[in-house]
């Protein structure tokens, strides 16, 4: 029996995935004066899609190289991309500060939405483990 | 931890830009200094210093590392200074025969700090300055939101 639910599970990869979003955006940020710096961004797809494929059939592997079903995300599948087809600044650099700014406060606020929602669970656990008490 | 790692992103930036202001300070406080160094026995006027930044562990083994360890993943790094250059424009001159500096045509050379340029600069770091306290503000109060679980 597994006392803690599956989407307790969802929700510690969306938090470890939005720690890496933050991540990249700082350093985005960090280096928004760097000649040639090409800006990063996770993939959110990506992410979701392992978040996301928990709940779905996963295959047997007894060796490495098996192949995975075509619906089932490798885990630890997020990727971090690299935008190398713009350009902003005549360095080569092409951070766009107001995206890097927005997105920081976007993901600082999901992550508090995660939190808050993971909390919820683990209080409805312990009240369930109390009796309702 | 990685959420610390986002800590020590944001500082890189901080002290790149930290020292980017150190550097444009230098330059305005040298902006008259007609003997910065001694050079085959004559004063040449001070050079204005430009700061270059770099991302940090771009170097070959670090970012073999890094990928090999983000299973392939672009490594997610810093900036750090890389170089402190000498500006290599010609230094100014002032036609000024009466002063001790003044050379045999009469011309005294002095430093190639433009003002102009300095205070763009000192706006820029700024302004960089202020965006990385704002990012690591943000992932210091998820941090303290991921110590609230459980509570």
């Amino acid at each position: 029996m597994n006392i803690f639910p599956k989407s307790l599970e969802t929700m510690e990869q969306a938090l470890s995935a939005s720690t890496l979003k933050q991540r990249v955006h700082s350093a985005n940020i960090a280096n928004v004066d760097t000649a040639n710096y090409k800006s990063k961004k996770v993939d959110f797809q990506a992410a979701l899609d392992t978040a996301m494929n928990q709940q779905s059939l996963s295959s047997y592997k007894t060796d490495n190289r098996h192949l995975s079903f075509s619906n089932e995300a490798a885990v630890g599948s997020t990727k971090v991309l690299t935008n190398n087809s713009t350009q902003y600044n005549n360095n080569g650099n092409n951070v766009d500060m107001d995206v890097e700014m927005a997105e920081l406060a976007k993901n600082q606020l999901w992550y508090n939405a995660v939190t808050e929602r993971v909390n919820g669970k683990l209080n409805s656990l312990s009240s369930v483990i109390n009796g309702g008490r | 931890m990685s959420l610390f790692s986002g800590f020590n992103i944001s500082a890189s930036g901080l002290t790149a830009n930290r020292m980017r202001m150190d550097v444009v300070s230098a330059n305005i406080a040298n902006a008259n200094t007609n003997r910065a160094e001694l050079v085959d026995g004559e004063w040449v006027p001070y050079r204005r210093k430009s700061v270059e930044l770099s991302q940090s562990g771009t170097s070959p083994f670090a970012n073999q590392l890094q990928s090999a360890m983000n299973r392939g993943n672009t490594a997610v790094t810093g900036v750090n200074v890389s170089e402190i250059r000498e500006d290599q424009t010609p230094f100014t001159l002032t036609y000024d025969p009466e002063h001790p500096d003044a050379g045999e045509d009469g011309y005294v050379r002095s430093s190639n700090v433009d003002p102009l340029k300095e205070m763009v600069d000192l706006m820029s770091a700024t302004r960089s300055y202020e965006a990385n306290v704002t990012a690591l503000n943000a992932s210091k109060s998820m941090f303290m939101k991921a110590l609230e679980i459980g509570k």
